[in-house]
């Protein structure tokens, strides 16, 4: 008896938190906008620089933003189903960085039927619903890519592309873009090869094209910067004389510190802090009925040498710590 | 003399030497046939390059083995190892503890959760250690991210980065470490009584227990010199890139138990040896670089490694059917 007892009292109290928190809930949603944010993932660099720029975006502008992500960025279904829940949820508006474009268009289609204007950030999907796509790209940030390597090695050279997991599309496009810009030049792409975006695969990949292609390599672009600080410490531990021009790619605080100290020579930088900022700038805009741009250039920078010391000043202030 | 000496031709059991040397011919005859493909590969700085490269898997596989040879699994490898060099990462460059002390706490957190693994299949009586590491998996990988906030920790004493990096007399330092850790696991496996205990609860658990073997102190045992393997080998990953991060080791465990398997162990439980598992790491170690030498498209890389791991069990298995005749 006394157990039941104690636990009738648990199971009321519990009811009265449950009843206190939906109604303060239901004052608050009168007035704040409920914005959903889904992207790609949120357990790397990247991703917490861009649900930074989203935090503050939703401390200026007052509304209530949940970020959500799937455990790694291959989980595709993972994100598709995070999407169907949030379209169910009572939310005003709806910020994406899709996985795989193509195979989420469904899911925007039941958010339009809802009524949810959904905003799309870091990559674009050909879908024509869409408020709009803030961010650049990864296939024109890849180019990008592929005009700094054609800027640096103005004689050519032979260059390698380690990329992240095979079918990935992100890194489909950093690849292809680079591929693209340096197509009809003197700069010849000796091989593309896949370490899964990890730095200890990285670098055994690094490893073995040295043997294969051995003092043919100019130049390494990397379809992220975890894979070019493995290529790196492939070279110097090789002890290779030749200085070989290694690129990374997303401007992550360890990159920006090997840049710093002479490492890596560069690493492609989105804008990750605007992306997210300007994403809740723009579905508040929308909510507002304010009249908007079907696509919101946030630029992408190469961030080298010349002007690391500003970006690593910027990269302190969002992971509030000295690099 | 003459009849002697054929006495003893005839007691050699050739049959027992192609078993002993079954896996063993298998990478010499995919060595050779690289060797002729590509003129990379039979060079030091290569062989060298593979002995590092398979240094990490075969550390890991050892711990693996253990597992495999009592019947038994180890999914939680790589989460442990990424926990590990998070933990040693964390103790060295966020709190400024002493190296050597920041060293010691990740290879007890390895050892430690190796343990728990143990203690959640003997005394909450999970029904298999599939279940128990599938859980400490998740549970590892997640508190790495927790912990590190998802961020790579890099910069690390000369010593730590000798043991992932270094050569001694130009043979990588890990793979002397491997070499010590194949001569201890012999003794251990063949010499000693836990190390014969772990033989006889794998190949019949109830016979084993019935026979005075404390079943539950053997098979907890195992799981924790699984999970301190897994932070040996996360050292040697933290030394070899100079860096610590939570996505560390990510399907390590497929790779230790392939080449457990290729190795020749059962996955009935109580058939396999180090030897046989340090030459299935090095195996799908000469693949991986010489399909990386030959410039093989990586989609086929995959392919091929898979039809290795089935191609070599296959072998096995044909194997034992020829001695049970």
């Amino acid at each position: 008896m006394k157990v039941r007892a104690r636990f009738l009292m648990v199971l009321s109290v519990l009811l009265v938190l449950c009843l206190a928190m939906t109604s303060f809930n239901g004052v608050s949603a009168a007035k704040q906008y409920k914005i959903s944010v889904v992207l790609k993932a949120l357990n790397s660099d990247y991703w917490k620089t861009v649900a930074a720029g989203v935090n503050a975006a939703a401390t200026k502008y007052g509304v209530e933003v949940s970020i959500i992500g799937p455990s790694a960025e291959t989980q595709v279904m993972e994100q598709f189903n995070m999407l169907q829940d949030q379209v169910t949820k009572n939310i005003n508006a709806l910020v994406v960085a899709p996985l795989r474009p193509q195979a989420t268009i469904p899911v925007f289609d039941q958010a339009k039927k809802a009524n949810i204007p959904v905003l799309l950030i870091d990559t674009n999907a050909a879908w024509d619903d869409k408020v709009t796509f803030i961010g650049t790209g990864n296939y024109n940030a890849g180019k990008k890519a592929g005009e700094y390597f054609l800027q640096k090695m103005p004689k050519g050279g032979n260059v390698i592309i380690i990329r992240g997991a095979m079918g990935d599309a992100t890194h489909d496009e950093r690849a292809n873009g680079f591929t693209d810009a340096v197509k009809s030049s003197k700069i010849k792409i000796l091989e593309i090869q896949p370490a899964d975006s990890e730095r200890g695969k990285g670098m055994d990949v690094m490893q073995n094209l040295l043997q294969s292609h051995p003092d043919k390599i100019d130049g390494v672009y990397c379809t992220n910067d975890e894979m070019a600080l493995g290529a790196l410490r492939a070279v110097t531990t090789a002890n290779i004389k030749k200085k070989i021009m290694i690129v990374g790619f997303d401007g992550s605080p360890d990159a920006l510190k090997s840049i710093r100290d002479g490492g890596l020579t560069g690493t492609i930088k989105q804008d990750a802090y605007g992306i997210g900022y300007e994403g809740i700038e723009y579905a508040v805009k929308c909510l507002n009925g304010e009249k908007i741009e079907k696509a919101i250039d946030v630029p992408t920078v190469v961030v080298d040498k010349a002007n690391v010391k500003q970006n690593i000043t910027a990269a302190e202030k969002i992971v509030g710590h000295k690099l | 003399m003459q009849a002697e000496a054929k006495q003893v031709l005839n007691n050699i059991n050739w049959r027992n030497i192609f078993n002993k040397l079954g896996t063993l011919l298998g990478l010499v005859i995919l060595m050779i046939i690289l060797s002729i493909a590509t003129p990379y590969f039979f060079t030091v700085k290569n062989l060298m390059n593979v002995a590092q490269q398979s240094a990490i898997n075969a550390l890991v596989s050892a711990g693996m083995l253990l597992t495999i040879l009592s019947a038994g699994i180890d999914l939680s490898v790589g989460s442990v190892l990424a926990l590990s060099i998070c933990v040693t990462g964390l103790a060295i460059n966020n709190f400024h503890v002493n190296p050597v002390v920041g060293f010691i706490f990740g290879i007890a957190c390895g050892a430690l959760f190796g343990l728990v693994n143990g203690l959640l299949l003997t005394k909450l009586h999970l029904p298999h250690p599939f279940i128990s590491t599938m859980g400490t998996q998740n549970i590892a990988r997640g508190l790495a991210l927790f912990i590190t906030g998802a961020s790579p920790i890099s910069g690390f004493p000369n010593w730590i980065q000798f043991i992932g990096a270094g050569y001694i007399w130009g043979i990588p330092f890990s793979f002397l470490l491997v070499a010590v850790m194949v001569v201890v696991f012999h003794i251990f496996l063949t010499r000693t009584t836990l190390g014969r205990q772990i033989y006889a609860v794998g190949g019949n658990k109830e016979a084993a227990r019935l026979s005075g073997i404390n079943t539950d102190r053997v098979l907890i045992w195992i799981y924790a010199i699984s999970g301190l393997m897994a932070a040996i080998a996360g050292m040697v990953l933290l030394g070899r890139v100079n860096a610590a991060y939570p996505l560390a080791g990510l399907q390590y465990e497929s790779d230790a138990i392939a080449a457990v398997i290729i190795g020749g162990a059962s996955f009935m439980g109580g058939i396999g040896t180090i030897w046989g598992t340090l030459i299935g790491a090095m195996i799908i170690a000469v693949i991986r670089n010489g399909l990386n030498l030959l410039g093989v498209a990586p989609d086929m890389q995959t392919v091929v490694v898979g039809a290795v791991i089935i191609g070599a069990v296959f072998i096995d298995v044909l194997r034992r059917r020829g001695n049970k005749r």
